[in-house]
């Protein structure tokens, strides 16, 4: 994409004023998305992204330029412009650029690219039809399939130079249900770092079927009642739960900037002692997994709580050498028109060794929650939301009625204080996270867990 | 480089017969500058064209695009377009709207704001950290504090006829405090936008973001309760990107909106107005011309309650039959897609009460200054949603008293828009929704 002569040469202009570490990002990435809805292909949309950004930074000071253009004259523009952040005048070096080679953790068997339009159209079909097949009451079914091939290059002024490209794929079902004056939607959307045999293990029929079912399911739904209570989260919701309340307030970002409640609290018990909780971007093919970061960084396992203590937070090159500590390869970047920023990757909790059934039979009364829309939090007072889009109630022990318009509102640390049960199953969620005005592919996963008691938001009073 | 008219006219004339073809370029320069601790903290400075060619053919659809095409490149985007409309569906609705005469808005750029330099952006940016963190001593640091600004220029022209361009200057200034009290930290935020960063009034901005950040310290969990809520323009801009879900026409084609069966009846109480008006030359979202060339307009939704009609695009007009028209709301994300639905200034018309007298108006009950969770909590087909709230209560004389946290407000949407008891005067833009205070008789307050 970049040579490499030329890439130094942008790195030295970059470096004109000095700065601890210049870096030149370079993208190209061909998407292709088709859309299916009220039962028919609306649209298909292809597309050619490339460009290049050029950053360059000292201390927590950095200046970015981009350009979706690659030719020699624009990269200095770019260059030109990034270094007009810093104020130094003594022009920095630039060392020989060496390859770094990764394990290849998101490998594709089975390229996208190779697969004619004509078949992707048909798994969406398939998603709409087996949607349809669950009840009448399916009223309206969306059917989105997307796939990317990302190539990027990193080059960086003390000599990384990080090749990697990154398959995307996902499916989506999105299902609305009608039964007189109620309705009711449903969601389900898997996605991965893949090829397209990532739809062997998830096949369209199911992901129709799922997200029907939810929204079939809600119908029956009475409204949510509020107040504190027990909830149980399902596995594979806990994880965004945690993504939310305690992954965000764990970036190095926000704790610089005093702006998290978890800053100064490494080596403390802020969790249940049943809590174990990683941010993983080395998982074979997950939605946040990657060879290297988009700094050039290799990925990391980063422990964030071992039995509820406290390990560390995540970290970025500038955040990392702030605060005296190594980066763990978590800055992230949008596309090569953002600056990277902190992120999260895949962020799970790990799993216990309690029957997940037993952690419901042992619920006297509370909510059960099995799907969720995502949530929001602040990470300086460490309030969140998290919305749920498929919940039951919990009534002696047992799922009962679902329930509609619940959300779950507390503070990062009370609630992972109070959760009392992990359970011994694990599923994972694939979402986008958005910071800063970028959105990211974040995975998420945890077991069955119980929070003894947090505010659960309803119309039932 | 090539003109954004002749990338443009490059797709017109690689149509071939029996088909008709639009393109869609724009071109971007932002430059965006935070500063925090005294110094400089991030600049970016942004650069980006890119064209978007749709296809119709045999009333199918197809589109493609390119970032910083060639000619060449535009011409085959047109081929990628036309293969991918052969695997679509027909729908006799796929049609591109025939040319309008447009009135121009040259008011939308002024060059004085696209000239401003680099060093006056930085010597704001480091003002408006310093004086934000000079306020209050309990707000000695900022989480976000960055002045912005962009020069945009679209191209659009169709073998039906079309051929309009415009262009535009914006500049805004964001204030994100942190205050700090004991082991307690509150943030405030504040934003504004105009037509350049010559335009703003910053030291308001750092103000607010400081007092909003203050009031909230020492704030405690309500009880669970039935009370009169006053949503001020923070709070309640945040449902109306909701309500613009469920006014979408595509939407309401396609069974995805409660108000489909609607129109004509009072959804909402009297003091309910609601207007989309693309020509309002001092709103954030205005443009003389939609995402496929057809002239803004000014579509009011709601009128004293009453459900009027919804927002359309060539295609959903055309789909709704009965004489529906475009009102000029076919929206873009970009040159990356095709148009769908959206708003330009999308707002609830401002009432004639102060803040103060529609606080007199709620004693017992909450004010209402942030929500939180709302793209998870609010669901635009069902008009259900929960969504976190911070806030103060408003003691029986209308005072503000003690802070609020950590609780939900839910609700219907027909139910909120049946409480509207009083809207103010206090009419705010944030990007291209703006919206008064409003107070509505009771929602469902969750906390304790």
């Amino acid at each position: 994409m970049l040579d490499r002569d030329l890439a130094s040469e942008v790195l030295i202009a970059a470096r004109r004023k000095g700065g601890d570490v210049a870096e030149v990002f370079v993208e190209e990435r061909s998407s292709t998305s088709i859309r299916l809805d009220d039962g028919r292909v609306e649209e298909l949309t292809t597309g050619l992204d490339r460009g290049a950004g050029v950053r360059v930074f000292q201390g927590t000071t950095y200046g970015y330029a981009y350009a979706n253009r690659l030719d020699r004259d624009s990269l200095l523009e770019a260059a030109a412009a990034a270094s007009a952040a810093l104020a130094g005048d003594a022009p920095g070096a630039v060392v020989d650029l060496t390859d770094r080679t990764g394990p290849g953790t998101n490998r594709a068997e089975r390229a996208a690219s190779e697969v004619d339009a004509a078949t992707k159209v048909g798994w969406l079909r398939t998603v709409d039809e087996a949607a349809r097949a669950v009840s009448p009451e399916v009223a309206q079914v969306t059917g989105i399939y997307f796939d990317s091939m990302q190539r990027r290059l990193i080059a960086t002024s003390d000599g990384r130079w990080v090749q990697e490209d990154r398959p995307r794929i996902r499916l989506v079902a999105q299902v609305v249900a009608k039964r007189g004056d109620v309705i009711q939607t449903g969601w389900q959307g898997p996605a991965a770092c893949a090829g397209v045999e990532f739809l062997d293990t998830h096949p369209p029929e199911e992901t129709g079927r799922r997200g029907a079912e939810r929204a079939v399911a809600m119908l029956d739904s009475i409204p949510a009642p509020a107040g504190e209570m027990a909830v149980v989260v399902a596995n594979g919701c806990g994880g965004v739960l945690f993504h939310e309340a305690v992954g965000h307030p764990l970036e190095a970002d926000a704790v610089d900037k005093e702006a998290s409640v978890y800053r100064g609290l490494i080596g403390e018990r802020c969790s249940s002692e049943l809590i174990n909780g990683v941010d993983d971007a080395t998982i074979p093919n997950g939605w946040g997994s990657y060879d290297f970061d988009d700094e050039g960084t290799p990925a990391e396992r980063t422990v964030l709580f071992t039995d509820g203590v406290l390990q560390g937070f995540l970290q970025d090159r500038m955040r990392a050498a702030r605060m005296g500590t190594a980066t763990t390869g978590n800055a992230r970047r949008e596309s090569y028109a953002h600056p990277p920023i902190v992120r999260m990757t895949n962020t799970n909790i790990l799993p216990g060794e309690t029957d997940p059934e037993a952690i419901v039979r042992d619920t006297a009364a509370g909510i059960y929650v099995t799907g969720l829309g995502g949530g929001q939090t602040n990470p300086a007072s460490g309030d969140f939301v998290f919305g749920v889009s498929e919940g039951y109630l919990i009534e002696h022990g047992e799922v009962t009625t679902p329930v509609r318009g619940a959300n779950l509102i507390g503070r990062a640390i009370d609630v992972m204080r109070s959760v009392d049960a992990v359970g011994s199953d694990f599923e994972t969620w694939e979402g986008v996270c958005g910071k800063d005005g970028q959105g990211a592919p974040v995975g998420s996963g945890s077991p069955t867990l119980r929070i003894g008691k947090i505010t659960v938001g309803g119309t039932g009073v | 480089m090539s003109e954004l008219r002749d990338l443009v006219q490059a797709a017109l004339g690689a149509a071939t017969d029996g088909e008709q073809v639009e393109a869609y370029a724009e071109e971007e320069r932002r430059t965006e500058v935070s500063a925090l601790r005294g110094e400089v903290e991030g600049m970016t400075f942004a650069e980006s064209r890119g064209v978007g060619v749709r296809v119709i053919r045999d009333e199918r659809l197809g589109y493609a695009w390119a970032a910083d095409p060639t000619e060449d490149e535009v011409r085959a985007a047109v081929a990628t377009a036309r293969a991918n409309a052969a695997l679509a569906e027909p729908d006799a609705s796929n049609v591109l709207p025939g040319a309008a005469a447009v009135e121009p808005m040259p008011e939308l750029y002024r060059a004085e704001s696209a000239s401003i330099s680099a060093d006056d952006k930085v010597r704001m940016a480091l003002d408006l950290e310093r004086y934000t963190v000079s306020r209050d001593p309990r707000v000695t640091k900022v989480d976000l504090a960055q002045v912005g600004d962009e020069v945009s220029r679209v191209a659009i022209a169709s073998t039906a006829g079309v051929d309009q361009s415009y262009e535009r200057t914006d500049g805004w200034v964001v204030a994100v405090t942190l205050a700090v009290e004991g082991d307690e930290t509150q943030v405030g935020f504040s934003f504004t936008i105009a037509r350049g960063l010559d335009q703003l009034a910053w030291e308001p901005i750092a103000d607010e973001a400081v007092d909003r950040a203050v009031q909230m310290l020492g704030a405690a969990k309500p009880e669970t309760a039935k009370v009169p809520v006053i949503l001020d323009p923070f709070a309640a801009s945040s449902f109306l990107g909701v309500l613009a879900g469920a006014l979408n026409a595509d939407n309401v084609l396609k069974g995805r909106s409660l108000f489909a069966d609607m129109v004509g009846q009072e959804v909402g109480a009297p003091a309910f107005t609601l207007i989309d008006d693309g020509r309002r030359a001092d709103g954030p979202g205005a443009c003389p011309f939609d995402g496929e060339g057809v002239p803004s307009g000014r579509t009011e939704l709601f009128t004293g309650g009453v459900l009027n009609g919804f927002l359309h695009s060539t295609y959903t007009a055309r789909r709704a039959g009965g004489g529906q028209r475009s009102t000029g709301n076919a929206k873009r994300g970009g040159y990356k897609s095709a148009p769908g639905v959206g708003t330009s200034n999308f707002f609830v018309e401002a009432g004639e009460r102060s803040f103060d007298g529609l606080r007199a108006d709620a004693g017992g009950g909450v004010l209402i200054m942030d929500v939180s969770g709302v793209h998870s909590g609010a669901n635009p087909i069902s008009g259900e949603f929960s969504v976190g709230a911070t806030g103060r209560r408003i003691d029986a004389d209308g005072s503000l008293g003690e802070p609020l946290r950590e609780m939900t407000i839910a609700s219907t949407l027909p139910e909120m828009l049946q409480g509207v008891r009083a809207v103010g005067s206090d009419l705010r833009f944030f990007s291209s929704v703006g919206t008064p205070s409003i107070l509505i008789g009771e929602m469902t307050l969750a906390g304790v």
